[in-house]
């Protein structure tokens, strides 16, 4: 499945690479984003077009609004199906 | 005279109220040492600072606050790595500080630099770089707040040492509000309601949030006043004491049989702090395959994350168990769950002569009901899982998550520094222990009365086990029978130890660790085969569970 994201994010140390690696290590791929600052010069909206065969898109917007330097985010795609990991592959 | 951003880290650390840091002191870190020393703030110098984030991560886990370990750039910062690790895995809320170089050679390779706000991002709660000295208070207050509230966790503070040595213009104070904590949604509550009173065979299924949240009293009223089975995580171990008659044990790979099949025959799980953990829940699509389930949390991302929610209760888990029924009509189910436990119970009859390690475990508990126990990571912390008995969950620290080897001895010591007096046992492995070893050189240090029991199979039992079972006993690089005398390891660190290898001395050996004082440790020599049961098979559901191979 294909999404996007919009998130409004503080203007701080790392906040950009944090909200990325999040993404990446929650199982979804990037395929394109775009950043840039707000009228206030002290937030950056960030758009992110991701992609995932397997997991909850509602599940990573919970994870990326538990970050203390987003302040909002958002998913603009219709709602999908609950994704749900079925194989315990853990070894 | 104006104070050194040093000083007003060490100012902002006793604002929080430390007592106690866990550290090991460096170049870059130095001028925060050396403001130290002006401070009432006990330090405690770990031998690796490994060590140290271990120790702050059990001081945590006992006292239920923040703790601060803290080490120099570089290795002294990656060293911590692994203890930031656990911390966060089992949410432990954690203040981290380390030194960093200065900020005009951040980024060109310095020496002792490494970039720790990046390793640690995926591993932290939050982290920051502090750039200017006048915004050290204000970071410490908030890495403090950020750590503890909600679902609490580690958070890091790097330190470039021409910050820590600036001289800020002003020194503002900076203080931060505590958040109310949530309350669940009144319609998520009303439908827990229902399912609850229209539920046959509910189970209550308990994990290391209850005790995170403050919660044990809460757990334990609405267990004991709707009588409703309940079986708890690793983590969880404690939340209901474990001699309670509903209580059906640790559900999961290793765990009670009885626990399992409860599950596994539930209409009705509710899961109250827990996370659907792989190690509990075995192949998820198998896991309590009848059941709806109500799932109370503070994390708004953990439901629904692996489990649909039938009804998701967000927010303060003691508000939340407090709404829920109690004067269930489950009496049939009650008595199946009874004899189920009575038909699982451990049995401690095993034949043999050499030390049977459930048994020593389950006999330690007995005679010292008060005991916190601090495991290291194999087979024998799934024995204590499974045979000890505990109250409380702070009784039983464990590196659950993360599963890390070496946990043992320094959250041992975390555990006496946090209660002075109480009595404290590292229960480890002879894999673990030498994780950690150097570590006995604090316990000398500050005289802790810690006492450790190490149960030494000359293997890697864990592995070994997993070899024989799901290698076809190809065994590689397991093989741990040229360790060193461990007695004379501790011994040559200045403590006392004993060593047993017959069933015979193992009262002897519990009665000598609970009545000396200071530390002391017993090495316990056990059969290199013996092997952790029952056993879900990874990848299997709860439901195929392994018993004991006949040899």
């Amino acid at each position: 499945m294909n999404h996007t994201l919009r998130m409004n994010i503080y203007k701080v140390e790392g906040a950009l690479i944090r909200l990325l690696g999040l993404i990446e290590r929650r199982g979804f791929a990037v395929t394109s984003m775009n950043a840039h600052p707000d009228e206030s010069a002290q937030h950056v909206e960030v758009t992110v077009h991701v992609h995932s065969t397997n997991r909850s898109v509602e599940t990573l917007t919970r994870q990326i609004q538990k970050l203390y330097d987003v302040r909002s985010v958002a998913c603009l795609t219709a709602a999908e199906t609950p994704a749900v990991v079925g194989e315990s592959m853990a070894c | 005279m104006s104070a050194k951003g040093a000083e007003l880290v060490v100012r902002a650390l006793e604002q929080q109220g430390v007592e106690i840091i866990f550290g090991y002191p460096g170049g870059a870190i130095m001028p925060v040492y050396d403001a130290l020393l002006n401070s009432s703030i006990k330090h405690i110098l770990a031998r690796h600072e490994q060590g140290a984030a271990l120790a702050a991560d059990a001081y945590a886990r006992v006292t239920g606050q923040p703790a601060v370990c803290m080490a120099t750039s570089g290795p002294g910062a990656t060293n911590l790595v692994t203890g930031i690790a656990n911390a966060f895995m089992d949410s432990v809320p954690l203040v981290i500080i380390t030194g960093q170089v200065p900020t005009v050679v951040m980024g060109t390779d310095a020496f002792q630099e490494v970039d720790v706000f990046g390793i640690t991002m995926p591993i932290v709660k939050h982290s920051f770089i502090v750039r200017r000295a006048e915004d050290i208070p204000k970071t410490i207050a908030l890495a403090f707040q950020i750590a503890s509230e909600g679902r609490p966790g580690p958070v890091l503070v790097d330190l470039p040492k021409d910050v820590t040595n600036a001289v800020p213009a002003t020194t503002p104070i900076y203080e931060t509000r505590r958040q109310k904590r949530q309350s669940p949604d009144p319609e998520q509550v009303e439908m827990a309601r229902e399912l609850i009173l229209g539920a046959q065979r509910p189970v209550l299924y308990g994990g290391g949030g209850i005790p995170i949240a403050g919660a044990v009293d809460a757990f334990r009223a609405y267990a004991q006043a709707s009588g409703i089975p309940v079986v708890t995580t690793l983590k969880g171990i404690g939340s209901v004491s474990t001699r309670e008659e509903n209580f059906l044990g640790m559900l999961g790979m290793h765990g009670n049989r009885a626990a399992n099949r409860a599950i596994q025959e539930s209409d009705l799980l509710i899961c109250v702090g827990a996370r659907f953990d792989d190690r509990a829940t075995g192949k998820l699509d198998g896991f309590a395959p009848k059941a709806s389930v109500i799932h109370m949390d503070a994390d708004p991302s953990e439901i629904g994350k692996l489990r649909f929610a039938d009804a998701g209760l967000l927010g303060d888990l003691a508000e939340s168990l407090a709404a829920m029924p109690t004067g269930l009509a489950i009496a049939p189910w009650q008595q199946w769950c009874a004899e189920r436990k009575a038909e699982h119970a451990w049995r401690y009859d095993a034949p043999g002569d050499y030390i049977y390690v459930p048994h020593m475990l389950r006999r330690l508990t007995e005679e010292a009901p008060d005991v916190t126990i601090a495991c290291d990571v194999g087979q024998h912390q799934m024995w204590v899982a499974q045979h000890c008995h505990f109250d409380r969950p702070e009784q039983h620290l464990t590196s659950a998550g993360l599963g890390t080897m070496g946990y043992g001895i320094p959250a041992g010591i975390g555990a006496c520094l946090a209660r002075p007096g109480a009595r404290v046992v590292t229960v480890s492995g002879d894999g673990s222990i030498m994780m950690n070893i150097q570590e006995l050189a604090t316990i000398k240090r500050y005289n802790l009365d810690l006492k450790i029991l190490l149960v030494d199979n000359s293997s890697l039992g864990m592995v070994r086990q997993w070899q024989q079972l799901f290698h076809e006993e190809r065994y590689s690089e397991v093989d741990l029978s040229d360790n060193p005398d461990f007695v004379e390891v501790a011994r040559s660190f200045g403590i006392p130890a004993f060593r047993i290898t017959r069933r015979d001395e193992v009262e002897g050996a519990i009665r000598r660790l609970l009545e000396t004082e200071g530390p002391l440790l017993a090495h316990v020599c056990i059969d290199p085969k013996s092997n952790v049961w029952p056993l879900v098979p990874p990848g299997q559901s709860n439901d195929v569970m392994m018993e004991e191979l006949s040899a």
